[in-house]
């Protein structure tokens, strides 16, 4: 193995979110309540350093090249999933100083475990090795659920810390174990290329399939498919709003970069794709009823965090189609799913700014009912909300409405996944009556008391910024198409 | 740019503009709003005036590369049929932003009110003029979200079941149209090698008989909501009784024309052999339709949900015209669609204005208005006039042709779809212009218990009860010259139409002819001999 500045250059942008972590923690110790504001600062300036480098490394990364013997990979799928982590990191830095100041725990750690988390994102994006995406899966979850813990003095957010945990450290068995069974049919391998030269003969071991769906199950649990949610609500009503955003856009971003990278090289075999034992079976069925639960279950719920907790595992099952497609040959799904967490990540990150923006220290206003009257009292928020919500629901002209209708596009290359594209549009017929509840509750009904709202500069820079984005995305998203990869032909 | 992207992007400008003037300032919001609409309808007249009547092709086209890996390109373009939709849209909506009862009882938030009246424009002026799939697709829903916020925030008691009834209603059929959109360019790169949401390309493919019937189904449904048909009407009465003036106006004046637009425009002559087969369904349901409106109409005692019934039954004429397929019964159609806008358009406003005054709808509570404001009693007679179609008003004009075209139409065509009851046009012609004297009993019954009979209602002889005044003559009189001009004069609307629609109508039998020949054919391009319009635009 050989170790030189390129292979560093390679992961510089991962190593300049870990430095300035530690930096952050450092400067923790010397804080003071003043100056800790400076801290936030710190963790955005190192997410822009690190994505002016990712910009550097742009063109080289037309060609994919290997490092580390095989356990990382540098191309432009890793990098526009890089920068999507790097708007979630951002974007969470600037949403959650206003909030945690108001609730009165705001420590640097939190801004630290903000860029590792972002960092082992990364690492999972970047991963074509067992080890190396074990570590990233692991760093990136141990961070988040250190975030969904750290309202110390709340009681909701321990205990969703406890359950996220829990279900993770089942979900993480699941992972090793099933990639020991794999090492051990394969004769010993653990990196992507070498699994996918030795399919061929370990595929008639059922041991090896048993390896596959564990995996395949660990990462379902990451993404929050159905039947793998139980934590979802839980831990999204729980957890400190900024930190819910993060762990719904980057996390599951992160984790469906992990599974499209996995699927596409380690399980790419058609001996492994087809049939009635292929993974493509199983992601169908797991789509499917993932989007009709997910979308039919938020239709219930009063509380407007626990309804995006559900509207997430709705979005899941949108991009699980996405990957069927990939898995049955379609030629876009790999861009259009990329896409989709693009703009996914900025509306999420939007959706639940404006939650931790209405809230005070008394008065966290999480249910429908207590947005009565937004309309009229912060127009300029509760359109932004609209955005973000339409965005949720497809409705163009916004990201999320060019997003799905890109996926599908990418589905209907294959025939056999009609249904399962006609089951979509009718699941998010359902996902728009639920999301316009909100904005019924906001423009339709008057307000019952008086809205004081943890208002910060960098909250409005934040918001202006996802609600843009959001809208350049629908109306102009040709660039960003053409950056998350071509359509390659058959 | 040419002229139709800027009458697109104009009433868009103009809601940036009004969202940018502080939100106590109203008068410049209406002021802003009135006159962006106004100048989107003296822009429309550049159309009017560079449109060549003597094409029945695409004029004006835009066509600009908007996402290009996907193939999908900002392409705009007018022939005679959607030209006469675009000027009914630019002219109501200024009429409408004229009249002081637009925004209904609920007087607040104007600069809202305007920003959506704005966007609805653009987004139902796109859908008119879009050439692209993908770009209709998107103006389709943009027309969606403001029409769901005029109902919802400046309607009635009942505004949130009616808009969320509206939205999930039109969603499930637009959704479903994506899906056969999508269809039909997965198709089109099977059978080209290039990837096009382009109208013109996409128009031109043929499908295999099960294909092309379930992507008509899916387009049809999305055209029948909207229409609506029966018995997919429930959401109209809830949604017209619920919006405010301004949203009726334009939701029965141009909303509604998008469902038999599509037909006319996207169903028929994309999948002919679906629209075989589905016909005789389809033309018993609009004939039931005009007959159950009719109907319902006449047993309302809300003049505003009677006048939305009245649209049930108005529009199941123009299907019935479309699905005859011939010159005259399809110019019908087109000539209703504009007459039922300026009509209906003018009888919304009208039942506005009465519920401005008395602050009740139910037909009971009027009577004797004529002795107390008979000026508009003069105006509102003779847009109901114009509604049951007198002859010399623009309703008599549509119905006429419509009757004598599906009247005499050899419908043969039809008889190899699902049963033999179209070949039979002539006593579903017969039923419906039963529906003609029904309009007349509904219309005049409204009519005399509204302005005739004694004035012995206390409430009626307030003196609040004023007669129209300022703007309000204004608005009537636009409508009424309108109507009169119309029904008069209609040969400027049916020469430039001509063409169009005789292309219309031979491009649907030879499509027919050539898809019928070979139902199971492969998709394939027609004519045979047509080469994929943009030859460059294949995957690597």
């Amino acid at each position: 193995m050989t170790f030189d500045s390129s292979q560093i250059f390679a992961y510089l942008p991962m190593l300049i979110l870990i430095g300035m972590g530690c930096v952050i923690l450092l400067a923790e110790t010397f804080a003071t309540a003043e100056n800790r504001k400076g801290l936030a600062w710190l963790g955005v300036g190192g997410c822009v350093a690190s994505f002016a480098t990712l910009l550097f490394q742009w063109e080289g990364a037309a060609q994919a090249t290997s490092h580390f013997d095989g356990m990382l990979v540098l191309d432009r799928m890793a990098l526009y999933l890089d920068s999507t982590f790097l708007a979630a990191a951002i974007l969470t830095l600037l949403f959650a100083p206003p909030y945690l100041r108001e609730q009165g725990f705001e420590f640097g750690e939190f801004y630290a475990l903000v860029l590792f988390g972002a960092a082992g994102m990364m690492m999972v994006a970047h991963a074509t090795h067992f080890v190396s995406l074990l570590l990233g899966i692991e760093t990136m979850s141990l961070a988040a659920y250190v975030l969904t813990g750290s309202w110390r003095r709340n009681l909701r957010s321990s205990e969703a810390a406890m359950k996220y945990f829990l279900v993770g450290a089942f979900a993480t068995g699941f992972l090793v174990y099933g990639m020991a069974l794999i090492y051990g049919t394969t004769g010993g391998e653990l990196s992507y290329s070498g699994i996918a030269g030795k399919v061929g003969e370990a595929a008639k071991t059922p041991v090896f399939f048993f390896g596959e769906y564990f995996i395949i199950i660990a990462l379902a649990f990451k993404v929050a498919a159905v039947p793998f949610h139980m934590w979802t609500p839980d831990a999204y009503e729980g957890a400190p709003t900024p930190v819910t955003g993060f762990m719904a856009a980057g996390v599951k971003a992160a984790a469906f970069g992990g599974i499209v990278r996995l699927l596409d090289s380690a399980f790419s075999n058609p001996l492994l794709v087809f049939d009635f034992t292929g993974w493509a079976n199983i992601v169908v069925v797991l789509a499917a009823v993932t989007m009709v639960f997910g979308n039919l279950a938020a239709l219930r719920q009063e509380n407007i965090k626990r309804m995006l907790a559900y509207s997430s595992i709705g979005h899941a099952g949108y991009l699980l189609v996405g990957v069927a497609a990939m898995g049955l040959g379609s030629t876009s799904a790999k861009p259009a799913v990329l896409f989709y967490l693009l703009a996914y990540t900025f509306t999420t990150l939007g959706s639940f700014g404006v939650i931790a923006w209405i809230g005070n220290r008394k008065d966290e206003r999480l249910f429908v009912d207590d947005w009565a009257g937004l309309g009229a009292a912060r127009p300029a928020v509760a359109f932004a909300m609209t955005i973000f919500l339409l965005s949720l629901g497809g409705v163009p002209p916004t990201g999320g409405f060019f997003a799905k209708f890109y996926l599908f596009r990418a589905a209907t290359e294959n025939p056999q996944l009609y249904w399962l594209v006609t089951l979509g549009v009718l699941s998010s017929v359902v996902s728009v009556f639920y999301y316009l509840r909100v904005v019924v509750a906001m423009y339709f009904r008057d307000s019952a008391r008086a809205i004081n709202p943890t208002d910060a500069a960098s909250t409005r820079a934040a918001l202006v910024i996802t609600a843009v984005a959001v809208l350049l995305l629908g109306i102009y998203p040709g660039p960003f198409v053409e950056w998350a990869g071509p359509i390659v032909g058959k | 740019m040419g002229v139709l992207a800027w009458i697109t992007l104009l009433p868009l400008a103009g809601a940036a503009l009004t969202m940018l003037v502080p939100a106590e300032e109203e008068s410049i919001h209406r002021g802003i709003g009135l006159g962006t609409a106004i100048a989107t309808f003296l822009a429309s007249l550049f159309i009017l005036s560079d449109f060549d009547a003597t094409q029945a092709g695409f004029q004006l086209e835009v066509d600009k590369v908007w996402v290009a890996s996907l193939g999908i390109r900002f392409h705009l373009g007018i022939d005679g049929i959607s030209l006469w939709l675009v000027l009914l849209t630019t002219f109501l909506v200024p009429v409408t932003l004229l009249s002081p009862q637009a925004i209904g009882t609920r007087n607040i938030r104007v600069r809202e009110f305007t920003v959506a009246m704005l966007v609805l424009e653009a987004g139902m002026i796109g859908a008119f003029v879009a050439l692209d799939m993908f770009v209709f697709y998107v103006f389709w829903e943009l027309m969606l979200i403001p029409m769901y916020f005029i109902i919802g925030i400046w309607g009635g008691d009942r505004r949130l079941y009616a808009s969320i009834k509206f939205v999930i209603y039109t969603l499930i059929g637009s959704l479903l149209m994506l899906v056969a959109i999508l269809f039909l360019y997965a198709q089109y790169h099977a059978a080209t090698g290039s990837y096009s949401f382009d109208y013109t390309d996409l128009s031109r493919l043929t499908l295999p008989f099960l294909p092309q019937l379930l992507c008509f189904l899916s387009f049809a449904l999305a055209f029948a909501i909207k229409v609506p048909l029966f018995p997919l009407h429930t959401w109209l009465p809830d949604a017209h009784v619920e919006a405010p003036t301004g949203g009726s106006v334009i939701l029965a004046g141009v909303l509604l024309k998008f469902g038999t637009y599509g037909f006319l425009r996207f169903a028929l002559p994309m999948f002919p052999l679906g629209a075989q087969t589905m016909a005789t369904p389809i033309a018993i349901l609009a004939v039931i339709g005009i007959v159950f409106g009719a109907l319902m109409a006449y047993v309302q005692n809300d003049a505003k949900k009677l006048v939305a019934y009245s649209s049930v039954s108005h529009l199941g004429f123009v299907i019935l015209g479309i699905f005859s397929v011939t010159q005259v019964a399809v110019q019908g159609a087109v000539f209703q669609m504009l007459a039922h806008g300026v009509s209906t358009g003018g009888l919304f406003l009208g039942v506005g204005l009465l519920y401005d005054r008395r602050h009740t709808r139910k037909l009971d509570d009027f009577g004797g208005l004529w002795k107390k404001i008979p000026v508009f009693s003069a105006m509102f007679l003779v847009i109901m006039l114009a509604s049951v179609g007198l002859p010399g008003l623009c309703g008599f004009v549509g119905e006429f042709l419509i009757l004598i075209g599906s009247f005499t139409a050899d419908a043969t065509w039809a008889k190899a779809g699902m049963g033999e009851f179209f070949a039979n046009p002539k006593l579903l012609s017969v039923i419906s212009a039963s529906a003609v004297i029904l309009a007349a009993m509904y219309l005049l019954t409204m009519y005399q218990k509204v302005f005739f009979g004694p004035l012995d209602k206390p409430e009626n002889r307030d003196p609040h009860v004023k007669d129209v005044h300022g703007r309000e003559i204004w608005v009537f009189g636009i409508v009424i010259v309108a109507a009169l001009v119309m029904g008069v004069y209609p040969k400027p609307i049916l020469d430039r139409s001509e063409k169009s629609v005789a292309a219309f109508v031979s491009n649907f039998q030879e499509r027919l002819k050539d898809s019928a020949a070979n139902p199971e054919a492969t998709a394939h391009l027609f004519p045979a001999s047509a080469s994929p319009r943009n030859p460059g635009n294949t995957a690597p």
